[in-house]
């Protein structure tokens, strides 16, 4: 119970971030403790970036990062990838006041992981600053443009009443930034974020706005609501700012007196939220979103310690306040499941008596089925979630950790700093609250494939047993009846191809990031031949699995970008994936594939992917990197313990 | 008495120097009681926008619109400050 006394004891707002532990100390004092060597302090603002600090204290924070990043030596970022930190660079487009938020996105940025360096415009409408830099941003085009719209970039108005003139005006702005996103995207190449429009509380609002053409209200709703679907269409990210301003509420979110003294878009204390909103959006096309949740039983599920108060009880369901909130808990870990969070479960318990009450107790809501993996024993907290980690194969910073006990939340963070263990008030009515507005499970997109996950991890466990069962790893294969159905990429396959490009870090050759719009210009282009793999087996579909990308040059295809997921690791996919390439290239009267492998921190486990397949080195550079080639003439066809149902492949018929 | 303590003249402008120190980010800066905005090439439009905001969350209180206006100098922060706490 060490960290007790930090415990904040009013509830804190949204703003405050409450789902982080409070800071123990003042900011300027950590930051004038900080070790000497440039990595290691960096690492030291990664821990404290832990902390749910105050707008000032975060922009301290984000200042002395900058200035450290400022006099890092060339070599430096080397070894902070080593360490998990990627530097990335964030252009924000604002007609307001944006450079005091500079500092706090710097803050922020670390804690996910990112070295960030911010590009401000401000004070000016987007276009023509984007017209005056444009051989600047081709040059060293940003990761990220953040279009920070609000209502003095864009100024709805129209008559009240009328509403052909209210969609006209609506049509006319939304076309304004749709036009500066394009402009932004074809000058880096990346997709834009977009902002919603919070409602003005200065402006007049009565009751029937919403239905009132031409009211505030209603502008900036129709407004939202159309630009989230064109957004969505053109596969750009939206920053919903309405939805932070009604989260946190108008007024409170409201610049007020910053408004008339420095433009100030909202308030001063809403920096570390809009940050932090900005951050999870970045992580998540950067593939750093997390996927599962684990839970803790005991006063976390349900109420009471099952082993001492026996099944009859717990609280849980109708009947009590307190057993509502936790069904309702349930609930809302039910609904991340439908949106392909993995949940599983973390206690220490007698495993009898836990799993007796999960399967028998009338008002569970979560059903043994809808957990991928249960860790119950009296170990370590931190050693069984490493061991979940393990068993589904996903890192631990795709993991958060849900649990009442103080201490265990400190043990966890303390041994695994890449697992996310949120701060909970002490009356478990008030956590739903707290987890949601956490935002750990920011998603950039949604594919068929996110509902699905659940089942397919549950599958892949079911095929481990048969594996134990049948021992020999080829007899097990061809028993699990396997069916790879492959195909260049199409407009059907479009979203899970850019999602498979933006999260795979392990199975991952080139790490190489396309947006949806990336890989849609892909799919015409007659000198790409791209490979996307659907697996199926007796156990279930496994959804699109794998895509490649070569660009071909005459005699000689270069792979761009070789991805596959981890889940269908050691089924001889990438083998059929090459046989499919090798009969392609040799239709198309190419002689060779040339293949990169460029290495991070996270993807070691494909370092002898080209040699496993046959292919020869031909030169390693002081990165690590390495090319391969592999001579089409030379390659012999293989048994591949699947069926194989293969669509010819684009482009590679015009390819001399 | 640690309200009065709080209040001194001293007590303020000790507070002050970390505030500006971080806020013009120049870490020798040192601030009297006479330094004025214009002594500071630092202490432009926004530099004050934020020296106002950091100094409103440490001493926990809001200048009026009025007083934002009119406070070029840490003299007039100093006062403006004193009159606003208990």
């Amino acid at each position: 119970m060490t960290d007790a006394t930090a415990r904040p004891v009013a509830k804190l707002p949204v703003q405050a971030l409450p789902w982080l532990p409070r800071p123990a100390s003042k900011m300027r004092d950590r930051l004038a403790a900080l070790p000497a060597d440039v990595i290691e302090a960096l690492g030291a603002m990664r821990a404290l970036a832990q902390a749910g600090w105050e707008e000032a204290e975060l922009r301290q924070l984000g200042r002395k990062i900058s200035s450290i990043l400022k006099s890092a030596p060339d070599s430096f970022a080397a070894d902070a990838r080593e360490q998990g930190l990627v530097p990335i660079h964030l252009l924000m487009l604002s007609a307001s006041t944006a450079s005091h938020l500079a500092d706090a996105i710097v803050g922020t940025a670390i804690r996910f992981g990112f070295l960030l360096q911010v590009t401000i415009a401000e004070y000016e409408e987007p276009e023509p600053w984007l017209a005056r830099h444009r051989d600047e941003l081709k040059r060293t085009p940003p990761d990220f443009v953040l279009i920070a719209s609000d209502n003095r970039m864009l100024r709805l108005a129209s008559p009240l009443g009328d509403e052909d003139a209210a969609t006209r005006t609506i049509e006319a702005v939304l076309a304004q930034v749709m036009r500066i996103a394009e402009v932004a995207a074809g000058a880096t190449g990346k997709p834009v974020i977009l902002q919603t429009l919070a409602d003005d509380p200065d402006a007049p609002q009565i009751n029937m706005d919403r239905g009132l053409p031409g009211s505030p209200r209603h502008l900036a709703d129709e407004f939202n609501r159309r630009l989230a679907l064109q957004v969505r269409q053109a596969g750009h990210l939206l920053l919903d700012v309405e939805g932070l301003a009604s989260l946190v509420g108008q007024s409170v979110w409201s610049a007020g007196r910053y408004w008339y003294a420095a433009k100030y878009p909202f308030a001063v204390a809403m920096a570390p939220l809009y940050a932090d909103h900005i951050m999870r959006i970045v992580a998540a096309q950067m593939g750093r979103s997390r996927r599962v949740l684990v839970l803790d039983l005991d006063n976390t599920v349900w109420g009471g310690i099952v082993g001492d108060d026996g099944i009859e009880g717990l609280a849980l369901g109708t009947g009590s306040p307190l057993g509502e909130s936790y069904a309702a808990l349930q609930r809302m870990a039910l609904a991340w499941k439908e949106r392909g969070i993995l949940l599983c479960i973390s206690s220490k318990n007698d495993e009898t008596i836990a799993l007796d009450a999960f399967r028998h107790h009338p008002e569970m809501i979560l059903r043994e089925h809808d957990i991928v993996a249960f860790r119950i024993n009296w170990d370590d907290k931190a050693a069984n979630i490493k061991a979940i980690a393990s068993m589904i194969d996903l890192g631990l910073e795709s993991f958060v950790l849900l649990d009442d006990n103080p201490a265990e939340r400190k043990r966890v963070r303390d041994a695994l700093p890449a697992v996310a263990v949120p701060e909970l008030p002490d009356d478990p009515s008030e956590w739903i609250s707290v987890f949601q507005a956490a935002g750990y499970f920011e998603q950039i997109s949604f594919s068929q494939e996110d509902r699905l996950r659940a089942g397919m991890y549950k599958a892949n466990a079911r095929r481990v047993a048969q594996l134990e069962r049948i021992g020999d790893h080829d007899d097990y294969l061809r028993s699990l009846d396997m069916t790879l159905a492959i195909a260049p990429f199409d407009q059907p396959g479009r979203k899970r191809i850019a999602q498979l490009i933006a999260k795979s870090n392990q199975f991952n050759l080139t790490t190489r990031r396309y947006s949806e719009a990336e890989v849609a210009a892909l799919q015409a282009n007659p000198d790409a031949v791209t490979v996307q793999a659907r697996l199926a087996d007796m156990f279930g579909d496994n959804g699109m699995i794998s895509a490649v990308i070569c660009h071909t040059n005459g005699k000689q295809w270069k792979v761009d970008s070789w991805i596959m997921s981890c889940r269908v690791l050691g089924r001889r996919v990438e083998e059929a994936i090459l046989q499919h390439l090798v009969r392609a290239a040799r239709a198309a009267g190419a002689s060779e594939l040339i293949g990169r492998y460029i290495p991070t921190a996270r993807n070691g486990l494909v370092r002898d992917h080209f040699a496993k397949l046959g292919f020869a080195r031909i030169s390693e550079e002081p990165n690590g990197e390495t090319i391969w080639r592999l001579d089409v003439g030379q390659y012999l066809d293989k048994e591949l313990p699947m069926k194989i149902e293969a669509a010819a492949p684009a482009g590679s018929a015009s390819a001399a | 008495m640690d309200v009065v303590f709080n209040n001194t003249q001293t007590r303020i402008l000790d507070r002050l120097q970390e505030i500006f120190r971080s806020e013009l980010d120049d870490d020798d800066l040192i601030i009297g009681m006479d330094t004025r905005q214009a002594d500071l090439k630092a202490w432009d439009s926004l530099a004050h926008i934020r020296l106002v905001s950091s100094i409103e969350s440490e001493f926990d209180f809001q200048f009026s619109l009025a007083e934002i206006e009119e406070i070029s100098s840490v003299r007039q922060f100093v006062d403006a400050i004193r009159s606003h706490l208990p």
